[in-house]
C-alpha cells in the first residue's frame, strides 16, 4: 500500500518542483497518469516470488520504477520522555532505458525524503521534506557498505552487514542521530516477499521488513541533546505497478507489543467505504515466526475524529483493532492528534501508544500508524 | 479673472492661428523628444531588470566563480552541507538559431528540483511529460508558446543552434505557460533546459555559471553567509545578488544620461520659442493691454492673463507632445536597444513601457517651460505704466538697453560655464551644468552679436539690393524684440548640430585612426560567437600552433578574452601573447612604453585601457586587485593605453601570467601576421581548412574587421543624429513662428511701402533678404558656439561619461552645412510671410490697422 502512496507523492512532488505556486494539479499542470507514462513499460515487474539476497537487496533496484527505505520508531529518554520519528527515502526511476550522457548532472533517479519528529511531551510534531536528483552524489543508495542518502540526511552501515546502521538527519535545529543495532530476522511480507496489491498480475511489490530493531542515540531539540533508546521498524519495498482501481486510501498499522510480538496490518479502503479484499497483515512472534492475517481475520473500528487546523482534513485518530482468532484486542491512541505531514502530498503518519489484552492478559505496546486518502 | 479678459485673450489667439499653432507645435516637439527619450530609456532599463529577474528570482545572493564560471563541485559542497537553504545551480548563456545567427536566445540551465524555492516558474504543459523529458532527454527545452511561434516550432520539433561556436540540437519538449502577465514577460525569449542538457549543449561539462541562494534576513542570514563562505574555494565569491546586477546596470547609466541631456536640448529650444511668442503677443497687444490698464484692469490681472495664456498654450502643446512622444519612442527604443546590444550586453526589449510618471514628467516640463518663458514678458506687460504700453517706441528702446544687459549677463555666464567645465573631477552632472551655462551664455550674447553682424552686413546688402538691402538690415535691428530671440533660438539649435556633429566626427576620427593603428594582423580568427554569450569559446592551443605552422604565416598573436566578476562589476581581461609587431600598435597615455612592455613580459604587470583607468581611478604604479582562481590577485599597473573597444575598459596581461593565476589554457582569438608577399586570400582558405574541433570559425581579413567595427560605431551614433535633427526641426519651427509674427505685424509698414510704390517682387526681396540675413547671422554665430559646445562635449562630457580622450577634429563640411542650414531655415521661413504680404492689397492692410 505504501507503494501507491509513494508514487503519488513522488510524482506530484516532481510536478510541484516546477509549479510551486500550487494549483498545478488543476488543469494545465502535470497529470499523474501522464507522468507515470502509462503502464511502466520497460521496467522490471514483481511477478512472482524471488529469492532475497542480503545484504545486496538492501541496496537499490534501479530496474524497478520505485523503491523506498522506511524507518519509524518510538524512543524514550532515561527519564521516560517519549519521541517518535520517521525517516523515509524514496527512489523513483525516470526511464527504463536512460540515454548515455556526457555530464555528471545526468539523472535517471529522483530521490525524495521525509523526516518527522514527534515531541510528545512538548506537544509538537515536526515534518520536513527534501528532493533531489541522483547526480553529483547529491542523493543515492548502495548496498555494500549500505547507504541511502539525500544530501546530509543519511542512513548508513559500517561494513558488509546492514547493522549497526547509523541514521543521521538534521533540519532547522531538530536532529536525530541513532544507531540501529539489529533485532529479529527479516520478515518477508505477503507470499515469500511478493506483496500483491490487486488481482492484476504484476500489480505487486517485493516487500520485506525489520519489525523490531533496537535503537539508541540522540534526539536534538531546541538546542538540547536527549540521549534516547527504543525500537525501530524498517520497511523495504520496490515495484513498478501503478494505482489499483477504486482504491481511495489506506490505514496502516505497525505495532510492537510488550509480549515481544509485532503486528502489521493495512486496510485498503474502497470508494464506497468498504475494505478491499487485498487488505492484509502479519503477526511476528518474539522469535520471528510469522502468521499471515487475511483481511477478514482482522476487525478494525475507527474511534474519534480529528480535524486538521492546517488543512481541514478529517482523520480518525483512535482505533480498536482486534483479531478474534487470536483473542487479541487493542486500543490504539495517537501520542499527539496532530501528526499530519502537510508536504508535497498530505497524509497522517504518527507515533501511537497501544493498550489492550491478549488471552485475557493486559498487553501494551508502541507503534506507528499511517492514514491516507482523507482529503484536505 | 474677468471673463472679458479671457475672451480678449482667446480672440487674440484665435485671430493668429499660425502664430498659436506654431508655438503649440514647438512645445509639442520639445516635449515629444523629452518624453520619447525618457520612455525609451525607461523601457530599456526595464528590459534590463527583467533580464536580471529572469535569472535572479527570489535569490538574495549569488556564488560566482572565475572566467569560466564555477566548477560544479562548488555547488555540491554547498548543497551537501547541513541545512536546507534554498539554492539553485544555474547555467546562463546565449545561443543563436543556426538558421538566424544574428538572433540571441537566452539558455537557462537549471535543476528542476532546486528551482522551486528560488524561482517562480510557470506551469508546464503541452508536449506530454515535460519534467521527465527535461531530465531524461538530452537537449530537451521548454519555451513560451510565443517564442516557439517566432521560431516556427511546435512541441517535438528540433532546433539547430549555435552555442559557444558549436552546433547543438534542441528539442522543444513543451511550453512554459502562464496566465500571469509579469511571468509571461519573464519567459519571453527564454529557453529553459535541464542543467545536464545545458552542459552538453554548451560543451561545458563540469562547469556552472553561478549558484543562486536565498538567505534569510538578519542575524540568521549573516551566520549562513559565514558558514557558506567557509565552504567556498579561493576562486569563488559569495555576493549579494543585486550588487552584481546593479554593477551591470551602471554600465549603461552614462549612456542613458547623455540621451536625456540631449533630449532636454530640444526642450530648451522649445522654451525659447514660447518666450518669443509670448513677447510677441504682448508687444502686439500693447494698445489693448494699455487700454485695459487705463480702464482699471490691475497689473496682477494682466500678469495672470499673460501667464494663463502661456500655460494653456504650453498644456495643449505638451499634451500633443505626449502623443507624438509615444510614437517617437517606438523608433528611439529600437535605436537605444541596438546601441546597448552593440556596446554593452544583450538586451531584448519587445515593448515600450509607457509609464504614468514618464508622461507626467513630460507634461510638467512642457507647462513649466511655457510658464518660465512667459514670465519676463508677463512682468513686462504688468509692470509698465498704462501709457508706456501704448508706446511701442518705449518698448523697443528698453529692449535695446536690454541687449546690453543680456550681453553682459551672457559674458558673465560664459565665465561661470568655463570655470565649471574646467573644475577637474568625474561629475557628469557638473559637466552638463557647464554645457547648459555656455549654451545660455551664447544665447544671451546673440542679440548683441546679431546687431554687430547685421551692421557689418549692411554695406554688402546695400551694395547688392540698394535701398531694399538697407531696409532689410534695419528691419532686423529695429525689431529686435522679436528678431533677437528668434535668432537666439535658431543659433542654439544650429550650434547643437555643430557641437554634436563635431563631437561625433572627432570621436569617429579617433576610433578610425585607432582601428587603423591597432588592427595590425592580416587575418583575425575567432569562433563564431553568439551575441551575449557568457564566455568566448576555446579555439584550443593546438589550433593556434597549427595556424602558426601554416605556409605564409610569419607570427601569430593569441588572445584569451574573459570577464572576471567582482563586487564592483565585471572586468574584461585580455590575456595576450604578443609578437613585437603587435606590441607596436599600443599607444600609451601614460607609462613609458619600453618599461611597460618589459614589466608586462616579465609576467608581473598589467596594462590597462584608458576607460578602465578612469573608472577605477588607477594609474601607472598603482595596484589592481582581481579575483584569481586561487584567491585575490594583486597586479601592478605598468601602463595606460588608448583603447576604444569598450567604455568599461579592459585589462591586458601576459598569457603565461593569466594561465598561472586563472588556471585557464583556452585561446579565444588569433591575430595572424602573414609573411611579406603572402597571398592573404589563400592564407585564409588554409586557415579555414584546418580542423577546429567542430567550432564554427569566423576568419576575417584586416579590412573586413575594420569595416565591421566602423559600421558598429556608426550604428551606435544613429540615435545621436536623430536627436540632433529633431532639435533643428524645433528650431526651424521657432524661426518660422518668429518671422511670421514679425512680418504679420509689419503688414501696415509694408502696405505703406506698397502704397509708396514698392512692387510685390520688391516686397518678396525685402522680406526674404531680411529672413535670410537673420538665418545667416544665426548660422555664423552658431559656428563658434557649436565649436564651444563640441569642446565641452568631447573633452568634458564624453571623458566623464566614458573615460575616453578623443582627438579634436573640426570638419569644415559640418560648419558649412550648419551655416547653410540656418540660411535655408531663414529663407524658407520668409516664404509664407513674403507671399502673404505681397498678395495683400495695401488698402486692405491699411484698413485692417
Amino acid at each position: 500500500m505504501r507503494l501507491v502512496r509513494r508514487l503519488t507523492h513522488l510524482l506530484l512532488a516532481a510536478a510541484l518542483a516546477f509549479a510551486p505556486a500550487l494549483g498545478a494539479q488543476e488543469g494545465g499542470g502535470f497529470r499523474l497518469g501522464e507522468l507515470l507514462g502509462g503502464d511502466g513499460a520497460g521496467f522490471a515487474r514483481a511477478l512472482e516470488p524471488r529469492p532475497f539476497r542480503f545484504p545486496a537487496d538492501h541496496g537499490p533496484h534501479p530496474d524497478y520504477r520505485s523503491e523506498w527505505w522506511y524507518f519509524t520508531g518510538n524512543l524514550r529518554t532515561a527519564g521516560g520522555r517519549h519521541f517518535g520519528y520517521q525517516l523515509t527515502f524514496f527512489r523513483f526511476a525516470l526511464r527504463p532505458d536512460p540515454p548515455v550522457r556526457d555530464t555528471a548532472w545526468a539523472a535517471n533517479q529522483v530521490y525524495m525524503a521525509h523526516f518527522t519528529l514527534t515531541d510528545t511531551e512538548g506537544g509538537r510534531f515536526h515534518a520536513f521534506e527534501r528532493m533531489s536528483r541522483d547526480s553529483l552524489g547529491l542523493a543515492g543508495a548502495r548496498s555494500q557498505p549500505f547507504a541511502v542518502w539525500l544530501r546530509d540526511w543519511r542512513a548508513e552501515g559500517r561494513a558488509a552487514a546492514l547493522f549497526p546502521l547509523r541514521i543521521s538527519v538534521a533540519e532547522e535545529g531538530i536532529a536525530l542521530d541513532l544507531t540501529l543495532e539489529g533485532g529479529k530476522p527479516w520478515v518477508l511480507q505477503g507470499d515469500r516477499g511478493l506483496s500483491r496489491k490487486s488481482a492484476a498480475a504484476g500489480n505487486a511489490s517485493y516487500y520485506y521488513s525489520g519489525t523490531r530493531i533496537a535503537s539508541r542515540g540522540l534526539v536534538r531539540l531546541a538546542g538540547v541533546d536527549y540521549p534516547v533508546s527504543g525500537s525501530s521498524w524498517f520497511d523495504r519495498e520496490w515495484s513498478t505497478s501503478a494505482l489499483g482501481a477504486g482504491q481511495v486510501g489506506w490505514d496502516w498499522f505497525a505495532l510492537q507489543l510488550d509480549d515481544g510480538s509485532d503486528l502489521m496490518y493495512y486496510r485498503l479502503r474502497r470508494a464506497d467505504g468498504s475494505t478491499d479484499p487485498h487488505s492484509a497483515g502479519i503477526l511476528v512472534d518474539g522469535e520471528g515466526r510469522t502468521t499471515r492475517l487475511a483481511h477478514d481475520a482482522v476487525r478494525l473500528e475507527a474511534g474519534r475524529e480529528w480535524t486538521s487546523p492546517a488543512t481541514g482534513a478529517v482523520y480518525p485518530v483512535g482505533w480498536k483493532l482486534s483479531v478474534p482468532a487470536l483473542e487479541l484486542s487493542l486500543e490504539i491512541a495517537p501520542r499527539l492528534p496532530d501528526q499530519e505531514l502537510d508536504l508535497s502530498v498530505r497524509y497522517w503518519e504518527g507515533a501511537v501508544g497501544v493498550d489492550g489484552e491478549r488471552d485475557g492478559r493486559a498487553l501494551g505496546g508502541v507503534g506507528y500508524v499511517e492514514l491516507t486518502g482523507y482529503g484536505g | 479673472m474677468i471673463p472679458v479678459l479671457w475672451r480678449a485673450s482667446l480672440r487674440f489667439l484665435w485671430r493668429h492661428p499660425w502664430q498659436t499653432g506654431l508655438t503649440v507645435l514647438g512645445i509639442a516637439l520639445g516635449v515629444a523628444v523629452v518624453v520619447a527619450i525618457d520612455l525609451a530609456n525607461d523601457s530599456a532599463r526595464r528590459g534590463f531588470s527583467l533580464a536580471a529577474e529572469q535569472t535572479a528570482g527570489r535569490a538574495t545572493h549569488q556564488v560566482i566563480g572565475g572566467p569560466r564560471g564555477l566548477d560544479e563541485s562548488v555547488y555540491r559542497a554547498l548543497r551537501m552541507a547541513p541545512g536546507d537553504l534554498p539554492m539553485a545551480p544555474v547555467i546562463d548563456d546565449y545561443v543563436a538559431p543556426a538558421a538566424d545567427p544574428g538572433r540571441s536566445l537566452r539558455l537557462l540551465g537549471v535543476d528542476p528540483f532546486a528551482e522551486a524555492r528560488v524561482r517562480d516558474y510557470v506551469r508546464v504543459g503541452g508536449g506530454g511529460t515535460p519534467v521527465t523529458r527535461l531530465l531524461a532527454e538530452p537537449g530537451a527545452v521548454l519555451m513560451a508558446a510565443e517564442t516557439a511561434d517566432s521560431l516556427g516550432m511546435a512541441p517535438g520539433d528540433r532546433l539547430e543552434v549555435l552555442a559557444r561556436g558549436r552546433t547543438a540540437t534542441l528539442t522543444l519538449a513543451g511550453y512554459l505557460e502562464t496566465t500571469d502577465p509579469a511571468l509571461r514577460r519573464l519567459v519571453r525569449g527564454l529557453l529553459l533546459t535541464d542543467i545536464a542538457s545545458a552542459q552538453e549543449i554548451l560543451g561545458e561539462q563540469g562547469r556552472i555559471s553561478h549558484v543562486d541562494l536565498v538567505l534569510p534576513a538578519g542575524a540568521a542570514g549573516g551566520a549562513a553567509l559565514e558558514r557558506l563562505r567557509a565552504l567556498l574555494p579561493a576562486g569563488a565569491a559569495l555576493l549579494p545578488a543585486e550588487q552584481r546586477s546593479a554593477a551591470l546596470g551602471r554600465m549603461t547609466e552614462a549612456f542613458h544620461l547623455n540621451l536625456s541631456a540631449m533630449s532636454l536640448l530640444a526642450l530648451l529650444v522649445g522654451t525659447f520659442l514660447i518666450y518669443n511668442t509670448t513677447t510677441f503677443s504682448v508687444v502686439r497687444r500693447r494698445p489693448l493691454l494699455g487700454g485695459l490698464r487705463t480702464l482699471g484692469v490691475t497689473r496682477r490681472q494682466i500678469f495672470r492673463l499673460v501667464l494663463a495664456e502661456a500655460a494653456v498654450t504650453g498644456l495643449v502643446g505638451a499634451l500633443l507632445g505626449l502623443g507624438l512622444g509615444v510614437a517617437l519612442a517606438e523608433l528611439l527604443l529600437r535605436l537605444v536597444t541596438r546601441t546597448i546590444n552593440d556596446i554593452y550586453f544583450v538586451l531584448t526589449v519587445r515593448e515600450l513601457s509607457i509609464t504614468a510618471s514618464g508622461l507626467a514628467k513630460g507634461l510638467l516640463l512642457g507647462v513649466s517651460a511655457a510658464l518660465l518663458a512667459a514670465l519676463p514678458p508677463a512682468l513686462e506687460a504688468a509692470l509698465a505704466p498704462p501709457r508706456a504700453i501704448l508706446n511701442r517706441v518705449v518698448l523697443e528702446a528698453r529692449l535695446h538697453r536690454g541687449v546690453r544687459w543680456s550681453a553682459a549677463a551672457g559674458a558673465g555666464l560664459a565665465l561661470v560655464g568655463a570655470a565649471v567645465a574646467l573644475v577637474p573631477g568625474h561629475s557628469l552632472g557638473l559637466g552638463y551644468v557647464a554645457l547648459v551655462a555656455l549654451v545660455l551664455a551664447c544665447a544671451l550674447l546673440t542679440p548683441k552679436l546679431t546687431l554687430l553682424l547685421v551692421a557689418a552686413f549692411r554695406p554688402l546688402l546695400a551694395f547688392l539690393l540698394g535701398a531694399l538691402g538697407n531696409m532689410a538690415a534695419r528691419g532686423i535691428t529695429a525689431h529686435l524684440s522679436r528678431t533677437g530671440v528668434a535668432a537666439a533660438a535658431l543659433m542654439v539649435a544650429v550650434a547643437a548640430t555643430v557641437g554634436v556633429g563635431t563631437m561625433v566626427a572627432s570621436f569617429r576620427d579617433t576610433v578610425v585612426h585607432w582601428l587603423d593603428e591597432s588592427l595590425r594582423a592580416d587575418v583575425y580568427v575567432a569562433p563564431a560567437r553568439t551575441a551575449g554569450g557568457a564566455a568566448w569559446p576555446d579555439l584550443g592551443r593546438g589550433f593556434a600552433e597549427r595556424v602558426a605552422g601554416l605556409e605564409g604565416v610569419a607570427e601569430v598573436a593569441t588572445y584569451r578574452r574573459v570577464v572576471v566578476e567582482s563586487a564592483s562589476g565585471p572586468t574584461q581581461l585580455v590575456a595576450a601573447s604578443l609578437p613585437a609587431s603587435e606590441r607596436e600598435r599600443f599607444r600609451f597615455r601614460s607609462g613609458a612604453p619600453d618599461a611597460a612592455w618589459a614589466a608586462f613580459r616579465a609576467g608581473g604587470a598589467v596594462l590597462i585601457s584608458e576607460p578602465y583607468a578612469f573608472r577605477h581611478g588607477l594609474g601607472v604604479g598603482d595596484t589592481l586587485e582581481l579575483r584569481g582562481s586561487a584567491g585575490p590577485v594583486r597586479l601592478p599597473v605598468a601602463g595606460v593605453f588608448h583603447d576604444y573597444r569598450s567604455d568599461q575598459g579592459v585589462v591586458y596581461l601576459d598569457a603565461g601570467l593569466y594561465r598561472r593565476l586563472w588556471n585557464d589554457e583556452a585561446v579565444s582569438s588569433l591575430g595572424v601576421h602573414a609573411r611579406p608577399g603572402a597571398d592573404i586570400g589563400q592564407l585564409m582558405a588554409r586557415i579555414r581548412a584546418l580542423p577546429a574541433g567542430g567550432l564554427a570559425l569566423a576568419v576575417r581579413a584586416n579590412r573586413e574587421l575594420f569595416n565591421a567595427s566602423v559600421e558598429v560605431f556608426d550604428r551606435t551614433f544613429t540615435i545621436t543624429t536623430v536627436l540632433r535633427l529633431l532639435a533643428v526641426v524645433v528650431a526651424f519651427v521657432g524661426v518660422l513662428s518668429a518671422l511670421l509674427a514679425l512680418h504679420l505685424e509689419r503688414a501696415r509698414e509694408m502696405a505703406v511701402l506698397r502704397v509708396n510704390g514698392l512692387t510685390p517682387r520688391q516686397v518678396w526681396l525685402l522680406v526674404t533678404a531680411q529672413t535670410g540675413l537673420m538665418g545667416l547671422t544665426a548660422g555664423l554665430l552658431a559656428v563658434p558656439a557649436g565649436l564651444l559646445m563640441a569642446r565641452v562635449l568631447t573633452h568634458v562630457i564624453n571623458y566623464r561619461a566614458f573615460g575616453w580622450t578623443l582627438q579634436w577634429t573640426t570638419d569644415p563640411a559640418i560648419l558649412g552645412q550648419a551655416v547653410l542650414l540656418a540660411l535655408a531655415a531663414g529663407l524658407l521661413a520668409g516664404v509664407y510671410p513674403a507671399w502673404l504680404m505681397a498678395r495683400t492689397p495695401p488698402a486692405l492692410a491699411l484698413r485692417g490697422e
